[in-house]
């Protein structure tokens, strides 16, 4: 009598986890997910669930911190730098459900870095011709002028006129070279580099040879609340502060 | 007033002492339940397919999908048991009125969420109506579409470091930078064959001698423009000069060759030919090349099981 009685109660045990898990997960799904940081109990919720996600599907390429890689233009996740938008929780979301360049109708697939050592620097795009070493070079020397490094004061000149004319940087990364979020143009002026150090020879492979990096859409791989809680924990390792002792 | 608790009251049960009128079933009958009835077996069993043939037939004329009450949470409405997603809802919210859930007014909720349902609704119209096997852009659009869930596992698969390795190895002439070259082409008039000294090392002095160069009527043709990538000289050269200049070390001059507008000799100031990239450099190249591979293989794949599963009869006048 007595096992049966304890079996009961284990049985209504696990049930109420169950219904416990659920009722989160359905307030998780229905929450405006720009105003989920402000609910602690939900963004632990969110996060510890979200964690084994992460490692799953993305610290292959971004690092089990989150941290990205230079040497091959994975961009960090920790930092408070972001190529797409500004770190909102509906924009991460949106970026680990559609993808970038990932061959969705609805990835972010606005513009590619052009080769500009091609003969055709981009090909969805016929407007766009190419360099002569010479034009890429000034460019290098404008863009590290530009960062406060050392640089050719003239060339940077021609770089810069360059910039603004017909090479038509000026089309993604803005005419003051700080880039343009809504479309993902890093900014080329401040202290972050995605790819490399963000010295001549990295500099030069991006001018001359293009970028176009891609981040998988998984929005027909997991289902809504794991890409929330994937979202909330990108969140919460660019947001330190967000979970206190969370990681 | 008197309530008699007890009141006999006698029933006279006529009682059939033959058994003949007896209700109870004969030894042996159908309806004897003690015995083993075949007729009864048949009649039982042929009532059981009736009523099954009735049911599965009133089941399959009158079918349908199993139908829910509840929106599931990560969903904001059911349209004909079809979900509309609430991803696509915030997106639209952001996309047509730059607000988010939270800020948005109920009747921006409400314009998008009836937005949604009418395209919904129209979608499954038009499955309804099969509007794909006559609108080329329907068509398009579900090709694509499968295509796309065809390549799905090899856009989100991350291949291994050492399978990107094999496959830089296998096409590693693919990974080269854009060669550069500084080359002058001088052009003399068809007469000046004869003058033109035929060993290299005086052809060289020759053209770097001004005099010698206005004896001989020659000039710059213009058609360089000082340092190119190879891809630019070879369209400003033409290919029959560039194959020419390509070959030709740093300060090397070409022999004079004959072209239509006169000699030509070219004089290489600097030729940097294409350098393989190193793995490391080649990475982002070579992951996006092997996903292409790997999504062409999977598509290929497919379209053979579509082939192979579908029953196609091709015209007589064109097997």
């Amino acid at each position: 009598m007595r096992f049966v009685v304890i079996l009961a109660l284990a049985c209504l045990l696990i049930a109420a986890i169950f219904a416990a898990d659920g009722h989160a997960e359905r307030r998780l799904l229905r929450a405006d997910p720009d105003l989920l940081p402000a609910d602690a109990l939900l963004l632990r919720f969110a996060v510890g669930r979200g964690r084994p996600l992460f490692m799953a599907r993305c610290a292959a390429c971004h690092g089990p911190a989150g941290l990205g890689d230079p040497a091959r233009g994975v961009p960090d996740l920790a930092d408070d730098d972001w190529l797409y938008g500004t770190g909102r929780v509906s924009e991460i979301e949106k970026v680990v459900d559609y993808g970038i360049r990932s061959r969705n109708p609805k990835a972010l697939n606005f513009v590619i870095m052009p080769a500009y050592a091609r003969p055709q620097p981009n090909p969805a795009d016929k407007n766009i011709s190419s360099l002569s070493p010479g034009e890429i070079d000034d460019l290098i020397e404008f863009l590290l002028q530009r960062q406060r490094r050392q640089a050719d004061a003239t060339a940077a000149a021609r770089g810069a006129s360059l910039f603004a004319g017909h090479a038509g940087c000026y089309d993604c990364h803005s005419i003051d070279a700080e880039g343009d979020s809504a479309i993902g143009a890093p900014n080329l002026v401040d202290a972050t580099t995605l790819y490399g150090d963000g010295g001549r020879e990295a500099l030069h492979m991006s001018i001359a040879y293009g970028r176009q990096g891609a981040c998988p859409a998984w929005i027909r791989r997991i289902n809504a609340a794991g890409i929330r809680e994937l979202a909330l924990y990108v969140y919460s390792i660019s947001h330190p502060g967000a979970i206190p002792n969370a990681h | 007033m008197f309530i008699p608790s007890h009141t006999p009251v006698r029933f006279q049960m006529p009682i059939d002492k033959n058994p003949e009128h007896s209700s109870r079933p004969q030894p042996g009958s159908w309806r004897d339940l003690s015995h083993i009835s075949n007729a009864r077996s048949f009649v039982l069993m042929s009532a059981g397919v009736l009523t099954g043939l009735i049911l599965a037939g009133y089941s399959l004329f009158t079918a349908r999908s199993t139908s829910t009450l509840i929106v599931p949470a990560e969903d904001v409405a059911l349209v004909n048991q079809q979900p509309l997603s609430r991803a696509d809802f915030l997106a639209l919210l952001q996309t047509l009125y730059g607000v988010d859930l939270s800020h948005a007014s109920p009747e921006q909720r409400h314009k998008v969420l009836d937005d949604m349902i009418r395209e919904e609704l129209f979608v499954q119209r038009g499955k309804e109506l099969d509007v794909a096997s006559t609108d080329p852009d329907v068509r398009s659009a579900l090709v694509n579409a499968v295509e796309l869930e065809i390549a799905q596992n090899a856009i989100t698969a991350q291949p291994s470091e050492a399978a990107l390795r094999q496959f830089y190895q296998t096409h590693q002439d693919r990974y080269v930078s854009e060669g550069v070259m500084r080359v002058r082409d001088l052009v003399f008039p068809a007469s000046a064959l004869s003058e033109l000294p035929a060993e290299p090392g005086a052809l060289k002095s020759a053209i770097a001698d001004p005099q010698t160069l206005a004896r001989l009527d020659g000039r710059d043709s213009g058609k360089t423009r000082g340092e190119e990538f190879y891809f630019a000289a070879k369209i400003h050269l033409g290919d029959a000069l560039f194959a020419a200049a390509r070959d030709l070390s740093n300060g090397m001059s070409s022999r004079p060759i004959q072209l239509a507008d006169g000699i030509h000799v070219l004089d290489m100031q600097e030729n940097k030919r294409p350098i393989p990239f190193g793995f490391a450099a080649a990475r982002s190249q070579v992951l996006s090349d092997y996903r292409n591979r790997a999504i062409d293989q999977l598509k290929s794949s497919g379209e053979s099981f579509l082939r192979k599963r579908a029953n196609v009869l091709v015209a007589d006048d064109l097997r």
